[in-house]
């Protein structure tokens, strides 16, 4: 009975009118084929396929009659023509190869690699048993020969794989055994076309990449080394030529178009030098060459090397002789910065568009698990032989084996790694290409989904899986490196194999850790018991050491962790935080494995760690005077009122350096922001001590007004961590109040507002600093603003305007705080600008402040300060020109440094290129300047010399590992050209 | 520790040496050697050998003085001076790097390396072949005593039984025995002025094998109780010794200032290469020709050039563009004919090259070929023709280079500031000197 196209479409077909008529059209097969055509990938496809070889065959009715009578041939046929078009074209053009499926060995045997071999070589005449095999079929039919035999081949393969639910490492092997073989009989074919010299040379194929490792993809560039050696007594020059030649022409026989199609390319490119280095080269020039040049990821490349054509005894002596360079390279200088730089590499490189749906590269892509498992064998391989398996996932056998990877772990790779290839295999069978990308469209994936045995909503399944199995991996990948360290520290008893401590410590000091006992000890300090804190620790410690090791210092990182542990551990929040909130727990660990002054913040004020989910952006200067004067008036007592609003000062710290060092917050606004901070505290801690003089004076109301001006860089708005807040104070008797009164009132203020900032406590001091004032430490520290404007009508230098470009009066009585700046103005902007005798007098103090202020020993090219193109080079160079121009120009009248210049640019005082020039030293030095405090937890004027504070300066400054010397230069650089502009502006 | 470092430690026993040297150089291209015995030499290749880096001209400012010495094992080679019946003595050169293992921007072996890695990114080898003057002279010098070479012969003059052949014989075959590969030998034009050319390599190693050559010229001529000297110019009356350099790209295989058909069968890489040093050819001059001494050979006539131009077979000009010979292509190169052998020849390669590479980058067009004789064209000629001069004495060479990004940029600001600070010096305690010319001219006269 004939089925109907409704039964047809539920069996699977799409199409169930047109699979009606072409089952009848298989005559009395029809009935006993429809099921196995069901079962395939593209029931549809299938029978197109099935009816189009019908019409090709000699014996029609003969092969219908196998398939109605044989199960398994007809299986065979029905699931490679659903799956493969490609394969399904290929037998309508070589309808004779059908037979090759009625193979009943195929479900059971895996073809020997050197029958494979034999039958290549004897379809191009060559003799499998020679010595040297050359190819006597004429060239063009060999070359034809070739082509169709290694699809012959292919097919039986296919069919073994999709009918036969081969295991996805055997598949892989066997392709690559075909592909070995090809490569043997493309080397006969290149030896008659080479002809007599030929002989002259052995020349050996050595397989690299995935047909090294013995686990090719369907359709895949094939990678190779050549090695040669000349023949017998034959001239070292006249076997360079023969090799060289047969080489070209062994890569021309594969991958030339001819009416038979293409094989595969042939890729020689990972050789020495790359595509630049010559083709082919001696055993040792090979040598030569690794031992001298080459880079880690060449040995990494080495690690898959496998000789599989020509003379295979030399393919074996040259990979006995890169074996020891292989497996010594982890020791090797700079490995783990190579390795990170590598995997980088990788990433940046896949383009936006197919990133989401690539199978290899990518986060969670093959690549991510073959990384890792070379990784873990180049490290550990040295001392371990049985962990040097060629193939991915034969190594990661050996490697969960010798308790290199946690069980559990391990086999989830396994058992992903074995699905995305799976999937890329049956992608790249379809049509016989090479991609990686998983198809968009909706009859792919379901062709895709059914061959992967999802009958039932393929799509939808293959969908789900395919995002399972690629978040595994993203999961896994990083982890498997770190598990097994908890697992060598755990004094659990357990069944599996457990890594040794020694390896332990190899791993951790392949991934960076200078001291892998101590990193050791913290590991089993924090995961040692049974709470819950603990076991909440072993599921977030493997993701931590992999931060701390991206970190310029990840033994103090991880140390630091311990530490913040410790004093949190049974916080409730805390570590459910970093569980729940990857980017926190992934900036903690880079603070702490970079930041000795964010360390010790977050040491004192633990509750900072929820501060790093939160938005880095600096409050505004109204929020946090509100919230300052808030705490204050809570308490009763003066100095617990400064206690709660040096808090809130240690809390925005906080922000604002964890905003720089994650790079959210730029250099400029870091000065702005820490300025706008000291302007809070004084703020809330003035109102304090005035109200504090007030009462202990038994006074009604205050007998002054006060304010507080900013003086150099806290004016500027550039302050740095580590800065004094540079400041004048000035007051003004109330009406009515005698002098004496005000003037005793004003000065205990002054003492009370920095004995409360300076009282000993657990936030950095805000020193403030009054050294600017008039008649310096000989003056009195406050003044009336009437007694400002009388010393400066009568004894004011140069340098006093001078300093007076960067007074803002900021803080205190708004009034007052206007008047004061309505007397500085004209004098530091005077209207004609300063005289001649002036500019000289700033350029002589200059000259002597070079000379003097530089602290004994220091190296004037790398202090920041004072140094050679250093911050005061600038800023001397910009407020000469404010002197001299900011009374005819306005936009002049700014204290801060990057505004003026900008403003003298907009004036023509200064050419755009010299502006930029000085720009760019301001912003490097203060950003160098930020990053030194930042690293080493207090400030300095010199760039470090210290080698490991001046690499972890490197990183902050977005140097890579590795690049310390190059950021000293560039330094040197940039303050060598500001010094340069220096020259001419200033000095003039 | 790789299958070269088991090499260098194997060779050690098998060939019984008691010393190891550990050659490096300082910034002004002095060889700098620390001695270490065999049993040191293992943690020497794994940590390297500390040294006080503030103590070698031009290395480290005082705080930062702990530097270290990495043998790089290729370099391992026998001194055969040292070693006669008994136990031997070997060297190897180093790289110097910081205490983190990063590189040193003050080591100049690798300013060269970091020059030729930069040239690699773009697919270009660099390889250059020196033809090495040097004087040789009867005793060591002694201050206030004219030196007096060793013979009176003239350019490729054959002597019999001559001192300077014997010589030459020797220090070839001790070159040989170094695995230093001689071109050619000659007697120069100079009396007791000799020649020896050094096979093609490529920069670093032909930089190594010239630090090698001139520690082996001297104690050869020690060895023969004769003295020999780099120094530029040694006589006002006779030549100078330069250190004619042949240089030439290679993109992998090929020679990239080849191309068949075109002029000279110069490439426009080769052009553009050779319009970067003429247009640098000022500022780099302080460093090819680093001595108040060396501007005293350039000034006009013989061998030494003294104005910016090139051409072909040209030997007036700085820039020679030799014969090309048919189905050498490979061959294709020129010959730079400033340089003098008493330069840091790390530092003077990489300049050249960075200087070169700069007229590829931008793509620099060659002026034309000079094709008189520079010297016989009268000032005026040369201003028409747009043939400008070299610097002419070490205080212009400086201020030139004082203002050299090119220089900066491929020394590291650490040397070019160090070694600009260190000329600025020579050349004020040689402006202060009285010279015998001032005497001999005036204390009669006045």
């Amino acid at each position: 009975m004939s089925p109907t196209s409704g039964s047809l479409v539920r069996l699977g077909f799409l199409d169930g009118e047109a699979a009606r008529a072409g089952i009848a059209e298989l005559g009395e097969a029809g009935p006993a084929l429809t099921s196995k055509l069901a079962a395939s990938a593209d029931p549809d496809a299938a029978l197109a396929g099935l009816l189009r070889l019908a019409e090709a065959v000699d014996d029609r009715s003969a092969m219908l009659a196998v398939l109605a009578d044989d199960e398994g041939t007809a299986m065979r046929l029905c699931s490679v023509l659903g799956a493969s078009e490609a394969l399904s074209t290929h037998l309508a053009k070589h309808p004779a190869q059908w037979r090759e499926l009625t193979d009943p060995t195929l479900g059971t045997t895996r073809p020997a690699a050197f029958a494979v071999r034999a039958a290549l070589l004897e379809c191009v005449g060559a003799d499998p048993l020679a010595d040297q095999p050359v190819a006597t079929v004429p060239d063009v039919e060999a070359v034809d020969a070739l082509r169709v035999n290694y699809r012959r081949l292919l097919l039986r393969l296919a069919a073994r794989d999709l009918a036969h639910h081969l295991a996805l490492d055997d598949a892989a092997a066997e392709i690559a055994d075909l592909a070995a073989g090809t490569l043997e009989a493309a080397l006969a074919v290149a030896r008659a076309r080479v002809g007599e010299t030929a002989s002259t040379t052995r020349l050996a194929v050595v397989a690299m990449g995935k047909c090294g490792g013995h686990e090719l993809n369907y359709v895949s560039d094939v990678d190779v080394i050549y090695v040669f050696e000349p023949a017998d007594d034959a001239d070292e020059g006249v076997a360079l030529r023969a090799a060289t030649q047969l080489a070209a022409q062994l890569m021309q026989v594969c991958s030339d178009h001819t009416a038979e199609g293409t094989i595969w390319p042939v890729d020689a490119n990972l050789r020495p030098e790359g595509a630049s280095g010559p083709l082919v080269r001696t055993l040792a020039s090979h040598q030569g060459y690794y031992e001298k040049w080459a880079k880690t990821w060449e040995f990494q490349a080495l690690l898959k090397a496998r000789p599989v054509a020509g003379d295979l005894e030399l393919g074996q002596r040259y990979v006995e002789m890169i074996a020891p360079m292989v497996w010594s390279a982890a020791d090797r200088e700079g490995f783990v910065h190579d390795v990170q730089a590598m995997r980088r590499r990788v990433l940046d490189h896949i383009p936006a568009h197919e990133a989401e749906r690539q199978l290899k590269l990518g986060s969670g892509g093959l690549r991510d698990v073959e990384f890792a498992v070379q990784l873990l064998q180049l490290v550990h391989g040295r001392a371990d032989e049985s962990i040097r398996s060629t193939a991915t996932l034969s190594a990661l056998a050996e490697l969960i084996q010798g308790g290199y990877v946690g069980r559990d772990d391990g086999e989830a790779l396994h058992e992903a790694y074995a699905f995305l290839r799976t999937l890329e295999h049956r992608i790249q069978l379809h049509r016989l290409r090479r991609t990686h990308v998983l198809p968009e469209d909706d009859a792919s994936l379901r062709r895709l989904g059914r061959s992967l045995g999802f009958f039932s909503e393929p799509v939808a399944q293959l969908d789900k899986q395919w995002r399972y199995h690629r978040r595994e991996v993203r999961r896994l990948h990083e982890k498997i490196f770190y598990r097994p360290l908890l697992a060598a520290v755990a004094k659990l008893a357990g069944g599996d194999a457990r890594l040794s401590l020694d390896s332990a410590e190899a791993r951790l000091r392949a991934l960076g850790y200078d001291d892998p006992k101590g990193a050791l000890r913290h590991l089993e300090a924090l995961t040692s018991g049974v709470s819950r804190t603990t076991d909440i620790q072993r599921t977030l410690l493997p993701a931590m050491l992999s931060w701390f090791a991206d970190s310029p210092d990840p033994d103090a990182g991880l140390f630091g962790f311990r530490r913040l542990s410790e004093s949190l551990g049974s916080t409730p929040w805390y570590l459910k935080t970093l569980r729940d909130e990857g980017e926190v727990a992934q900036r903690l660990a880079f603070l702490l494995g970079t930041s000795r002054y964010a360390t010790d913040l977050l040491e004192r004020e633990p509750q900072g760690v929820r501060m790093l989910g939160e938005d880095l952006q600096p409050l505004s200067a109204e929020a946090l005077t509100a919230e300052m004067r808030a705490v204050a008036s809570r308490q009763v007592d003066p100095e617990d009122a400064v206690r709660a609003i040096r808090a809130v000062r240690r809390r925005e710290l906080l922000r604002i350096a964890c905003g720089e060092l994650v790079g959210e917050t730029d250099v400029a606004l870091v000065g702005h922001a820490l300025s706008r901070l000291t302007d809070a505290t004084l703020e809330a801690t003035l109102a304090v001590a005035m109200e504090s003089m007030r009462t202990g004076r038994g006074l009604a109301a205050q007998p002054a007004r006060m304010a507080v001006v900013a003086m150099g860089r806290y004016g500027g708005f550039e302050l740095s961590y580590g800065s004094d807040a540079d400041v004048m104070f000035v007051y003004e008797p109330v009406d009515g109040v005698e002098a004496q009164v005000a003037g005793g009132y004003a000065q205990a203020v002054v003492g009370e507002l920095r004995r409360l900032l300076s009282l000993p406590a657990t936030d950095p001091p805000l020193v403030v600093d009054a050294d600017l004032r008039p008649e310096g430490k000989q003056g009195p520290v406050v003044r009336t603003l009437a007694s400002y404007e009388a010393y400066y009508a009568k004894w004011s230098h140069v340098w006093e305007f001078q300093a007076l470009l960067r007074a803002d009066a900021v803080v205190g009585d708004e009034g007052l705080r206007e008047r004061f700046m309505a007397l500085v103005d004209p004098l530091r902007f005077p209207a004609a600008g300063i005289s001649e005798s002036d500019i000289v007098e700033v350029r002589r103090i200059k000259a002597r402040v070079d000379d003097e202020r530089l602290p004994r020993g220091a190296d004037p090219h790398t202090h920041l300060k004072l140094g050679r193109g250093g911050l005061a080079d600038v800023e001397w160079t910009v407020q000469l020109l404010q002197m001299r121009h900011a009374g005819a120009v306005p936009a002049l009248r700014t204290t801060q440094t990057l505004a003026a210049l900008e403003a003298a640019v907009d004036a023509e005082l200064i050419p755009r290129p010299d502006a930029d020039v000085l720009a760019a030293a301001w912003r490097l030095v203060s950003r160098t300047r930020n990053a030194v405090t930042l690293v080493r937890g207090k400030p300095s004027d010199q760039v470090p010399r210290d080698a490991a504070e001046r690499a972890a300066v490197a990183r902050v400054l977005g140097y890579a590992a590795g690049d310390s010397d190059r950021m000293v230069n560039d330094y040197l650089r940039t303050t060598r050209r500001a010094h340069g502009v220096v020259e001419k502006v200033f000095w003039g | 520790m790789g299958k070269q470092e088991d090499f260098v430690l194997r060779a050690l026993e098998e060939r019984d040496v008691r010393f190891v040297r550990l050659w490096f150089t300082d910034v002004l291209g002095f060889l700098k050697s620390v001695s270490v015995a065999p049993a040191e030499l293992e943690g020497a290749f794994e940590e390297g050998i500390g040294f006080d880096g503030s103590a070698i001209e031009g290395f480290a400012r005082v705080y930062e003085s702990d530097m270290l010495a990495k043998p790089d094992p290729t370099t391992f080679q026998i001194l055969p001076w040292r070693s006669g019946e008994g136990p031997s003595t070997a060297r190897m050169f180093c790289d110097i790097t910081m205490p983190d293992g990063s590189p040193s921007y003050a080591d100049p072996r690798h300013v060269l390396k970091r020059t030729l890695s930069e040239a690699a990114d773009k697919g270009f080898t660099f390889y250059t072949h020196p033809e090495i003057e040097f004087y040789l002279f009867k005793d060591s010098p002694s201050a206030g005593n004219d030196p007096v070479p060793v013979d009176r012969s003239g350019y490729f003059d054959h002597t019999a039984q001559s001192r300077g052949s014997d010589f030459r014989r020797e220090a070839i075959s001790m070159l040989e025995a170094m695995g230093i590969s001689v071109e050619f030998s000659h007697h120069e034009g100079g009396p007791g002025q000799q020649e020896i050319d050094l096979r093609y390599a490529d920069a670093l190693s032909t930089a190594d094998n010239i630090m090698t050559f001139r520690t082996v010229v001297r104690e050869v001529a020690l060895g023969q109780g004769i003295w020999a000297s780099f120094m530029p110019k040694p006589f006002t009356t006779h030549p100078g010794s330069g250190m004619h350099t042949h240089v030439s790209l290679f993109e992998g295989d090929r020679n990239a200032f080849y191309e068949a058909g075109s002029e000279y069968q110069l490439s426009k890489t080769g052009r553009q290469f050779i319009a970067g040093i003429l247009h640098h050819a000022s500022e780099i001059s302080c460093v090819t020709n680093q001595w108040v001494n060396s501007y005293k050979r350039l000034i006009g006539g013989g061998e030494a050039p003294s104005y910016i131009c090139w051409g072909h077979n040209n030997r007036s000009a700085m820039i020679r563009v030799p014969m090309y010979k048919p189905n050498k292509g490979q061959s294709t190169r020129i010959e730079l004919r400033t340089i003098d052998a008493a330069c840091n020849p790390y530092l003077a390669f990489a300049v050249i090259l960075a200087a070169g590479m700069k007229g590829i980058e931008q793509g620099l067009e060659l002026p034309r070929e000079a094709e008189d004789d520079v010297w016989s064209l009268t000032e005026r000629e040369r201003k028409a023709l747009g043939i400008q001069p070299l610097p002419k004495s070490l205080y212009d060479a400086i201020g030139i280079a004082e203002d050299s990004e090119l220089l900066a940029e491929t020394l590291g600001e650490h040397v070019y500031d160090y070694f600009l600070r260190n000329k600025r010096a020579e050349w004020e305690e040689y402006r202060g000197q009285v010279s015998a010319f001032e005497r001999d001219r005036m204390l009669p006269v006045i």
